[in-house]
C-alpha cells in the first residue's frame, strides 16, 4: 500500500514538477530558516552537555557510585524536561501575568504547545523552548554536584520538581524573561548567573544540609582527598562541556544576524583556554605540583566567567576573564575545603565562584560598543562606563543567589524532614550503586572480595 | 663527650647481659636525649644518639656471639664486619631509625669452608636482625638487611656484586650503589670494611657516568619550597598542614651531598663529614658550606622532633613535622634552610646536566 502510493506519488512529481515545489521561500523565510537551524544545532550541543555532565560526574567519585551518578543525569533530563514544559517554561516566558506580577514571574504556556511552524518568520517556538528546556537541564546538572555520592534518589526527583518548575525558571525570568532585573539593564549573556550560579547554589544548600561524605574530614578537622576513579573521564568531560559550550553561548545570539554568533564562540575560546592556563600554573607554583584536576577546574570556569560576558567584551578582556576564573577557582576550592564544605564535583568553585566573578566581570568590561549591539546595560568601570553597571550586576548576582538559596534550602530542609535526604551509613559504604539500584555500574571490579572502596 | 656520666652509660650497655635490660637502657637513654634537645645544640644530641645506637648494636652482636657459640656453632671462623647503611651509616639515626645492615667476611679458602661460613653468618645475622627488633629497631622495609643471604656475604662476593652493579646501571642497581656509598662498619673486622669501600671508588673511576644515574635515582625528592618561598605542606590526610621534613629536605640534602662527595673521592659517610670535607677539596667555598651545614644542622634537628610512635613494640617515625609544631619563629629559619637546600639540589643537577647532558 504504501508502495503503491510511493510510487504514484514519484511519478507525478516527475510529471508536475512544480508541485514540489511550490514557490521560491522569501528572504525573510530563509533568514528564519538559518536562526532556526542554528538555533536547534546549539540546543542539541547544549543537551550534548550531559554527556559532558555524566563523564564529570562520574569520573569525579568513586566506582561504586558510578552506575547511579551517569544514571540518574538521564532520568532527571527526562523528569525536567516533563516538568519544564508543564510549568517551568510558562513561569520564564509565559505573557499572561498582570504588569505588576510579570517583574517577578511570567504565567502561562504552561503544557506549552509549540506552533506547528514558524510565526511570521519568527523564531519557531519549538525550537526555543528546547534551547531554553536545555539549559534549565544544565543549571540542574549543575546542583547534583552538591547531592553527590550520598543524596537518596528520592530526593533528586523532588528537587527536580521543584527546581525545574520555580527555581531556575524565576531566575530566568528576572534576568531574560523581561523580569525586574532585565529592566534593570542585567547583562547575563548565556547564563553565568541564571544557570551556573543557580545550579551552584542548589548545590550549596543540599550540600549544607546532608553534611560532608564519610571520610572526608578527620576529627582534627583535615580534609582527606577522595579521589575519583577517573581522571580520563573527568578530561573527556570537560571537552565535551566545552564543546558544548559554543552552542550555550554562540548560541544564545539565537540568531545568524549579522555573524555576531562567530564573535562570541571566539571569547568563549578565549576564556575557556585562558582558565586552563592559569589554573594549572598557579597549582604548581603553591602546591609545587601541577594538578590536573584543578587545571581541568580551570578549564571549566573560565568557560562559566566567560558565559555571561562573551557578548560584551573585548578579546583582551576575554583573556582576563578567564585568567582570573583559573586562579579563583583554586583558592575556591581550598576554600570550601576549609570551611569543611564538600563539595564532590567542585560545583561551588567552578560553576559558583566563576559564576559570580564572570557576572561581575560585565561591570568591569563590558563597552559601550557591544552593550548598544546587544541592547542591555552599559559600559563598565574599565570601559568609561562608572560604577552603574557594576551595582546592577552586584544586585543581579545577590538576589538571584539569595533567591535560589532559600528556595533550595527549604525545599531540601523539608524533604530532609519528612522522608530524609541523605541515605544511610551503610547504603552509603556499599555504594548507591548497589542501596538505590540493585546493581553495580562496574560488576566485574566491585564483586571482587567484597571490597568497600 | 668525654664525661664520666656518659662513660658510665656506654660501661651499662657493655654489661648488660639480656635484651630487656638494653631495651630499657634505649629508652631511658631516648628519653633523656628527647628532652637534652631543646636545651643542646642538635648536632650533639644526634652524636650521643647514634654512639648509643652503636653501643646497643655492638652490644648486641656480642650477645649474638654468645647465642650462637651456645647452641654449638662456636666462634666466627673468620673476622666479619657487620655494616651499617642508611642512616646509621651516615651517623645520622633518628629515635625511630630502622634496620638497614649488612654483613662481610673473610674469603674462604676452599668451597667446603665457605658453605660452614655461609651457614654460620646467615645465622648469625638472622639471631641478631630479631634481637634488634625486640630492642624496636623494625627491619628494613626494602630487605636491606643482614639476614637477607644477598646482603651477608664473603668479600669476593660482595666485591662481585658491587662489580656487578656498576656494569648494569638499572634503576635497582643504582639504588644498592646509593645505598652502599653509605655504608660503614659498626663493629669488627674494619679492614674488610675499607676494601669494599676501595672496590667502590676504584670501580667509580672506570664509571663516571654513573654520577648522573644516581642523581636521575634520586631527583624525584625535592625540596618543600614554593616559588614564593612557601612552605609546602601536606594538603590532605591525617598528616594534614604538615611538613615532610625527611623526603622534603633532609633526603634531598644527603642525596645532593653524597653525590658531590663520591664525584670527589670523598669516603666520608656523615653528611656533615661531607659538607666539611667538600670544603676542604674547594668543591664547595667557605660560604656554600656554612650555608649548607647551617640548613642541614636544621633539619637534623627538626627530623629529630618529628612524630613517631610506638607500633606493636617497633618505635616507627613519620618524618613529618606537624602544623601545630611550626611555629611562627621557626617558619624564616626554616624557609631560610629550605632555600639553601633548594639552591645546592639545583647546583648538583646543573652540574652533572653540564658534563653529562640531559636525557
Amino acid at each position: 500500500m504504501i508502495k503503491k502510493s510511493l510510487v504514484s506519488l514519484g511519478a507525478l512529481l516527475v510529471l508536475f514538477p512544480t508541485m514540489a515545489f511550490a514557490e521560491d521561500p522569501s528572504a525573510a523565510q530563509l533568514n528564519m530558516g538559518l536562526n532556526a537551524l542554528w538555533v536547534m544545532i546549539a540546543a542539541v550541543l547544549v543537551i550534548l552537555m550531559q554527556g559532558g555532565f555524566i563523564l564529570l560526574e562520574a569520573g569525579s567519585t568513586r566506582m561504586k557510585n558510578a552506575g547511579h551518578v551517569a544514571g540518574k543525569t538521564i532520568f532527571t533530563l527526562g523528569l525536567a524536561s516533563i516538568v519544564y514544559w508543564a510549568v517551568g517554561y510558562g513561569i520564564s516566558f509565559g505573557s499572561e501575568a498582570s504588569e505588576g506580577l510579570n517583574k517577578f514571574m511570567g504565567l502561562g504556556s504552561f503544557f506549552f504547545s509549540a506552533d506547528v511552524a514558524s510565526v511570521d518568520n519568527a523564531l519557531p517556538s519549538s525550537v526555543f523552548f528546547i534551547f531554553q528546556l536545555a539549559f534549565a537541564a544544565v543549571s540542574l546538572s549543575i546542583a547534583w554536584g552538591g547531592f553527590a555520592e550520598r543524596a537518596k534518589l528520592s530526593a533528586y526527583l523532588i528537587f527536580t520538581l521543584f527546581f525545574v518548575s520555580v527555581i531556575y525558571p524565576v531566575i530566568a525570568h528576572w534576568i531574560w524573561g523581561g523580569g525586574w532585573l532585565a529592566k534593570d539593564g542585567a547583562q547575563d549573556f548565556a547564563g553565568s548567573t541564571v544557570v551556573h550560579l543557580t545550579g551552584a547554589i542548589g548545590a550549596l544548600a543540599a550540600t549544607i544540609l546532608l553534611k560532608p561524605r564519610i571520610g572526608k574530614f578527620n576529627k582534627d578537622g583535615s580534609a582527606n582527598e577522595i579521589l575519583g576513579h577517573n581522571q580520563v573521564f573527568t578530561a573527556l568531560a570537560v571537552l565535551i562541556l566545552w564543546v558544548g559550550w559554543f552552542g550555550f553561548n554562540a548560541g544564545s545570539t539565537v540568531a545568524i544576524g549579522d555573524g555576531f554568533f562567530g564573535y562570541v564562540a571566539f571569547n568563549t575560546q578565549l576564556g575557556a583556554a585562558a582558565g586552563a592556563v592559569a589554573a594549572l600554573l598557579i597549582s604548581w607554583l603553591v602546591n609545587g605540583k601541577a594538578d590536573i584536576t584543578t587545571m581541568l577546574n580551570g578549564a571549566l570556569a573560565g568557560l562559566v566567567a566567560i558565559t555571561a560576558s562573551c557578548a560584551f567584551v573585548d578579546p583582551w578582556a576575554a583573556v582576563v576573564i578567564g585568567l582570573v576564573a583559573g586562579v579563583l577557582v583554586f583558592f575556591s576550592v581550598k576554600f570550601f575545603e576549609k570551611i569543611k564544605v564538600d563539595d564532590p564535583i567542585y560545583a561551588l568553585s567552578v560553576h559558583g565562584a566563576a559564576g559570580v566573578w564572570g557576572t561581575l566581570a560585565n561591570g568591569l568590561f563590558a563597552t559601550e560598543v557591544l552593550s548598544k549591539k546587544v541592547g542591555i546595560g552599559g559600559a563598565g568601570l574599565f570601559e568609561g562606563g562608572g560604577w552603574n553597571q557594576l551595582w546592577v550586576q552586584f544586585e543581579s548576582v545577590v538576589v538571584a543567589g539569595a533567591f535560589a538559596f532559600v528556595a533550595s534550602f527549604i525545599i531540601l530542609w523539608v524533604v530532609k524532614q519528612v522522608i530524609g535526604f541523605r541515605v544511610t551509613e551503610e547504603q552509603e559504604i556499599i555504594g548507591l550503586d548497589l542501596s538505590e539500584h540493585g546493581n553495580y555500574g562496574y560488576p566485574e571490579q566491585m564483586k571482587k572480595a567484597g571490597t568497600s572502596v | 663527650m668525654h664525661n664520666p656520666t656518659w662513660e658510665k652509660r656506654l660501661l651499662d650497655i657493655a654489661n648488660a647481659e639480656d635484651l630487656e635490660q638494653l631495651r630499657s637502657i634505649r629508652e631511658r637513654e631516648q628519653t633523656r636525649m628527647a628532652t637534652e634537645l631543646s636545651t643542646s645544640p642538635a648536632y650533639e644530641v644526634v652524636e650521643s644518639l647514634n654512639a648509643l645506637h652503636d653501643a646497643l648494636i655492638t652490644q648486641v652482636l656480642k650477645l649474638a656471639e654468645y647465642d650462637l657459640a651456645r647452641l654449638g656453632h662456636g666462634a666466627p671462623p673468620v673476622p666479619y664486619t657487620y655494616m651499617l647503611y642508611g642512616s646509621g651509616g651516615r651517623y645520622e639515626q633518628t629515635m625511630y631509625s630502622d634496620q638497614d645492615s649488612g654483613l662481610v667476611y673473610a674469603n674462604a679458602p676452599n668451597e667446603v669452608e665457605e658453605e660452614r661460613y655461609r651457614n654460620y653468618f646467615l645465622q648469625f645475622s638472622q639471631v641478631i636482625v630479631q634481637h634488634l627488633i625486640k630492642l624496636g629497631y623494625p627491619p628494613c622495609e626494602g630487605n636491606v638487611i643482614a639476614s637477607n643471604p644477598e646482603w651477608c656475604l664473603p668479600l669476593e662476593g660482595w666485591e662481585k656484586k658491587i662489580d656487578a652493579w656498576f656494569a648494569e646501571p638499572s634503576w635497582e642497581n643504582v639504588r644498592y650503589l646509593l645505598i652502599v656509598a653509605d655504608g660503614r662498619p659498626v663493629y669488627g673486622d674494619r679492614e674488610l670494611a675499607g676494601k669494599l669501600q676501595n672496590r667502590f671508588f676504584n670501580d667509580l673511576l672506570s664509571h663516571p657516568v654513573i654520577a648522573r644515574r644516581m642523581m636521575e635515582n634520586t631527583i624525584r625528592h625535592k625540596v618543600l619550597v614554593g616559588v614564593f618561598g612557601q612552605l609546602l605542606t601536606e594538603r590532605y590526610g591525617e598528616d594534614a598542614g604538615s611538613l615532610d621534613i625527611k623526603y622534603g629536605a633532609y633526603i634531598p640534602m644527603v642525596n645532593a651531598f653524597r653525590l658531590l662527595a663520591v664525584q670527589a673521592g670523598i669516603r666520608e659517610t656523615s653528611s656533615m663529614g661531607r659538607i666539611k670535607a667538600l670544603q676542604q677539596s674547594e668543591v664547595l667555598t667557605e660560604k656554600e658550606a656554612e650555608d649548607a651545614s647551617e640548613a642541614f644542622e636544621l633539619f637534623l634537628k627538626m627530623r629529630m622532633k618529628a612524630t613517631g610512635s610506638d607500633e606493636n613494640g617497633q618505635m616507627v617515625g613519620t618524618g613529618k613535622i606537624p602544623s601545630k609544631q611550626i611555629t611562627k619563629e621557626m617558619r624564616a629559619p626554616l624557609k631560610k634552610a629550605l632555600k639553601a637546600g633548594k639552591r645546592i639540589q639545583l647546583r648538583v643537577q646543573r652540574e652533572l646536566q653540564r658534563r653529562f647532558g640531559g636525557r
